[in-house]
């Protein structure tokens, strides 16, 4: 929902409950204020007949349908002025109707009269339909005065917050530019525009230390663990016994992790950082097939069966380097988790990738191993980077991997 | 063959010409650009192992002044920038080679080999040792002249093995050479012993010597001293 139509909204809302409890508030004052209004009226009138009755006037002459005048007993206190509503026949419009009745008895020499005189009241239904009315009219006064206010106004108002919204979507790593936002005068944005500018500066920064840092981990840690390895290449090769092979084997093999990690993550910060160049067609099949080549020899030694369907030549836009490590770490990964004598097969079609394979029931949930450092294989020497880099390079290229296992198949799936 | 290394890592630079040096290659290093111009003008190499990050610029500059002057020296570049940008650029260039650091050294060894056989003699060379001889350009292996049936990765091995010979090669180092750089962890699959086993019996099975000795389960070697 917009703001604007959500602010509009609950304006209007907001106007419709306050000129509902108003409408109340005026309608019950206007009846009273009537009715007392009418009553002082009907009262003068009553002072002005007993006025009358006191010079001599017969009460009986004075009679009409809108006076009444009783005899009291003279007994009687005097009763002060009561009001009452009551139904009564008005002569004019020639029907009963709803009227106001004053009532006040008077003693005028030693007699007592109650005089009663009717009015006719102005009818709820009349006060009803003026506050409705009323209110209506403001209601649309209102509305006016809101949509004017909120497609103009508020548009001025708003429009750095728009301006600054638009500046953030445009916002990209790769282009290296702070956020520069438009100066304005209202306290909050301008707060917004400033917590903005300096959030991407530092983001920009940090970017470019991980960017740095992932740059030079590669030349940092492989240089000392290259001279490592040559060293223990040339342990290797002096007379050694057989205990101290052993050490330089363990320390070599560690070594050896250390690199494949260091490679992977580099790998993978790489991705993140979306520092490979632009994508180009990459013809699949043919990768493919020349990685199942290379391949092919590890298939037979382990006896396992390949069967491919991958005849269409299939092209998808990707970096050549980035997409030989994909196709290469599937693949490999389907060859080292099978079993003896069992079984892959590989599908290419314009849709997707699939890989399946014969292999060990897994302990682990699939979707877990495609998280880094997961892995089921119990080898302390494989690292569990190579589905979670397949998985980045889908996520850089905007395809989808899934990983399912069923008991002992194996189904790895990309979706282009 | 006469080979400069231009590297300014001193550890690094100990093992790659002590390597060298052990399989017969002459050695020399130099830790700058300013030295190793130095040495380009007053003597003559067959080939340049040219790291690209040096402590005075970038050794691709070193590249266009080699390639220049010395149009016939082959240009190996070692660098630990695996940037594919810098890799392309140095084969236009004119390198004749890229070696992601770190590498193994027998790796390094092979791929100088490989490169000479190629430019120097047409790769149409053949290795030649007491009764194997391989034939590069045919891909063809014989023992006491019977030709053997091996698949490619066999050949590979086999030449890498003899290659390095007498030196322990380790499974990292075979698996890398054979599958690349990202399948090295294959290493660990008994993929590389079972390549060595079938190796050897068609060897033995020609009449060969069973040259292929495991060490100590650190690795293989091609012992020349087999009896």
């Amino acid at each position: 929902m917009k703001l604007l139509n959500l602010l509009t909204t609950l304006y209007l809302l907001l106007t419709l409950a306050t000129l509902l409890v108003g409408g109340v508030f005026i309608y019950q004052k206007l009846e009273s204020e009537i009715d007392f209004e009418l009553g002082m009226e009907l009262e003068r009138q009553i002072d002005a007949f007993a006025g009358r009755i006191a010079q001599g006037i017969d009460p009986e002459a004075l009679q009409s349908e809108r006076l009444e005048i009783k005899v009291l007993p003279s007994e009687m206190e005097e009763e002060s002025l009561s009001l009452r509503d009551t139904i009564a026949y008005h002569d004019p419009m020639n029907r009963a109707e709803k009227q106001l009745k004053a009532s006040k008895s008077v003693k005028i020499d030693g007699r007592h009269y109650r005089i009663s005189y009717f009015n006719l009241v102005v009818e709820t239904e009349d006060i009803t339909e003026t506050v409705v009315y009323t209110m209506l009219i403001v209601l649309l006064v209102q509305l006016l005065a809101v949509v004017f206010f909120f497609r103009s106004i508020s548009n001025r108002i708003l429009r750095p917050f728009q301006h600054t919204l638009g500046k953030i979507q445009q916002f990209s790593f790769q282009k290296n530019q702070p956020l520069v936002l438009e100066q304005t005068n209202i306290r909050e944005f301008a707060q917004l525009n400033q917590f903005l500018e300096r959030m991407s500066a530092k983001l920009l920064k940090d970017y470019r230390q991980i960017k740095e840092f992932s740059e030079n981990i590669s030349h940092e840690i492989h240089t000392p663990s290259a001279v490592i390895r040559g060293k223990l290449e040339h342990l290797m090769n002096l007379e050694i016994t057989e205990e101290q092979a052993h050490l330089i084997h363990s320390a070599y093999q560690n070594n050896e992790k250390i690199h494949r990690i260091v490679k992977s993550l580099a790998l993978l910060a790489k991705l993140e950082n979306e520092e490979f160049e632009q994508p180009e067609p990459v013809n699949l099949t043919q990768l493919i097939k020349s990685n199942l080549e290379m391949l092919q020899e590890l298939i037979q030694l382990r006896g396992i069966e390949l069967q491919s369907a991958i005849s269409k030549p299939i092209t998808v836009p990707m970096h050549p380097h980035v997409a030989e490590i994909m196709i290469n770490n599937i693949l490999s990964n389907a060859i080292k988790h099978n079993q003896a004598n069992g079984w892959i097969k590989v599908e290419l079609t314009e849709k997707e990738l699939v890989v399946k394979n014969s292999g060990k029931t897994l302990q682990s949930k699939p979707n877990d191993l495609l998280e880094r450092f997961q892995k089921e294989s119990q080898n302390p020497d494989s690292v569990g980077l190579g589905l979670a880099i397949v998985q980045q390079i889908c996520k850089t290229y905007g395809f989808d991997f899934s990983y399912e296992s069923e008991s002992q198949v194996h189904v790895m799936r990309i979706r282009f | 063959m006469k080979i400069l290394l231009v590297e300014d890592n001193p550890e690094l630079t100990q093992n790659i010409c002590q390597y060298l040096s052990q399989q017969g290659l002459l050695c020399e290093a130099v830790a700058t650009l300013y030295e190793a111009e130095d040495r380009i003008l007053s003597f003559d190499y067959d080939c340049i192992l040219l790291d690209l990050m040096l402590p005075d610029g970038n050794g691709l500059q070193l590249l266009q002044t080699i390639k220049t002057a010395h149009p016939q020296w082959n240009v190996l570049i070692i660098s630990a920038k695996d940037a594919l940008d810098d890799r392309l650029k140095g084969l236009d260039l004119g390198a004749d080679d890229y070696l992601p650091k770190p590498f193994h050294l027998a790796e390094l060894l092979a791929r100088i080999r490989a490169i000479f056989r190629r430019s120097k003699l047409g790769g149409s060379d053949m290795l030649e040792f007491n009764e194997i001889q391989i034939n590069h350009q045919s891909l063809e292996v014989t023992v006491l002249g019977k030709l053997l049936d091996l698949t490619k990765k066999e050949f590979d091995l086999l030449v890498f093995l003899l290659t390095n010979k007498n030196k322990v090669l380790s499974k990292q180092a075979i698996a890398t050479h054979l599958w690349g750089d990202y399948t090295d962890d294959l290493a660990n699959f008994d993929f590389v012993y079972q390549h060595i086993k079938n190796l050897r019996k068609k060897i033995c099975a020609a009449g060969g010597k069973d040259y292929l000795t495991t060490v100590y389960g650190l690795g293989y070697k091609f012992d020349s001293n087999a009896s």
